[in-house]
């Protein structure tokens, strides 16, 4: 009975996942046929598929130069955000005056939306004079609100009595931060790197504002380029979304186990 | 630091194993992108057709097919081209009394990829 439970269970999970892979499935089977997405009845089954529209779209625009740029401008973020994150989430562990206050402006500017400081963010950006490099396309994603918070809910899980050793030891603070905390709290990391690669990978607002030279634009921009040009193409097109969703797939199915531990770390605590 | 541990992590092999098969594609792809393109014309009763003018384009973005260059068939009714760059070609014959064939449009794996036409292309009979 147990047993015929588990298998309903799983059945039904397994109908779920397929629910949801459905979107997935048909873009990537347009991507390797030129079927009409509108035809009707629709085909289940790609006819006659073929890898040739992922050879129209490395060569009909450079994408290359535009995969090089977002790898590019990942790295910075994926960089930025580890460093400025844990430094910022390790903080917010000990006690200080104005804690509180510091929490609460973290949490209401959450709420604000990117949109909104999309202006003085390119001020900002003009000021500090990084507009189209790639210092200023990672500039909004070094550091994230949310991940500061994971770093903290992973560090708070550290007892403290580590802590308390290494400063016995003669650690200083950043010391502590680096050769203590931040290999226990690899999840964490891992959740960091995984969030900042794809938000920094799927940009699209802030890179078309900030970019003025064609051969500093990143993959979405691509994808609005190509689709401006090759409309007719939805084969290509599709193809496209897949090359560029292709690396945050696998850079997820790579850290999929630490991302999940490292966003539920913490989460159970009173 | 294990570095037993490092190198089997897949967060190692997995981006190695990208990195070796875009390095053998890449090579496979110096070895065979000389831009060749040859092939056979034959008249419509299956004899070679000599004189015949074939006519090589190349897709670009925006303007779909533009012509790159053309040749004669030799006796054989052989033609070959050296300067395709292309990743997609559009292969236009001309018959000597001016009837043009069906046109054969060509995609590659990757752009200058040399091909040799399996088929050959057909001119149409003249009229009459």
């Amino acid at each position: 009975m147990r047993k015929r439970g588990h298998l309903l269970r799983h059945l039904a999970m397994v109908l779920v996942c397929a629910l949801m892979l459905v979107p997935f499935y048909w873009v990537a089977k347009t991507a390797v046929t030129n079927e009409n997405i509108y035809a009707y009845p629709p085909r289940i089954l790609p006819l006659d598929p073929h890898l040739y529209n992922f050879v129209d779209v490395w060569y009909l625009i450079p994408f290359a130069r535009y995969f090089a740029n977002s790898v590019i401008v990942s790295l910075i973020a994926v960089a930025g955000n580890i460093l400025f994150n844990a430094a910022a989430g390790y903080a917010l562990t000990k006690n200080f005056a104005g804690k509180r206050a510091v929490v609460l402006l973290f949490l209401s500017c959450m709420l604000i939306p990117f949109q909104a400081t999309i202006i003085p963010a390119y001020l900002v950006s003009a000021r500090l004079g990084v507009l189209n490099s790639y210092l200023g396309l990672a500039l909004p994603l070094l550091s994230t609100i949310v991940c500061i918070f994971i770093f903290k809910a992973a560090f708070e899980a550290i007892p403290t009595s580590l802590q308390q050793a290494a400063r016995i030891d003669g650690l200083g603070e950043l010391r502590i931060l680096f050769r203590i905390m931040l290999p226990l709290a690899k999840p964490a990391i891992a959740t960091n790197v995984i969030l900042s690669f794809i938000w920094s990978w799927n940009a699209f607002l802030w890179p078309l504002i900030i970019t003025r030279d064609v051969t500093m634009q990143t993959l979405p921009l691509g994808l609005a380029r190509f689709l401006a040009y090759v409309e007719d193409t939805t084969g290509a097109l599709y193809a496209f979304v897949c090359m560029v969703l292709l690396p945050g797939i696998v850079v997820f199915l790579m850290a999929q186990k630490e991302f999940i531990r490292g966003l539920t770390s913490g989460a159970t605590k009173g | 630091m294990n570095w037993r541990a490092i190198l089997t992590s897949r967060f190692f092999v997995v981006p190695s194993a990208l990195v070796a098969a875009l390095i053998g594609w890449n090579l496979y792809v110096a070895a065979h992108a000389h831009g060749q393109v040859s092939g056979k014309v034959l008249r419509a009763d299956g004899a070679p057709a000599a004189g015949a003018t074939v006519v090589l384009y190349e897709r670009n973005l925006t303007s779909h097919f533009l012509e790159k260059s053309r040749t004669i068939t030799d006796a054989a009714g052989a033609f070959r081209f050296d300067d395709n760059r292309s990743h997609q070609i559009r292969l236009d014959t001309i018959g000597p009394n001016g009837r043009q064939g069906q046109p054969l449009i060509l995609r590659l794996w990757f752009a200058a990829q040399d091909i040799r036409l399996r088929d050959a292309l057909v001119l149409p009979a003249p009229k009459g």
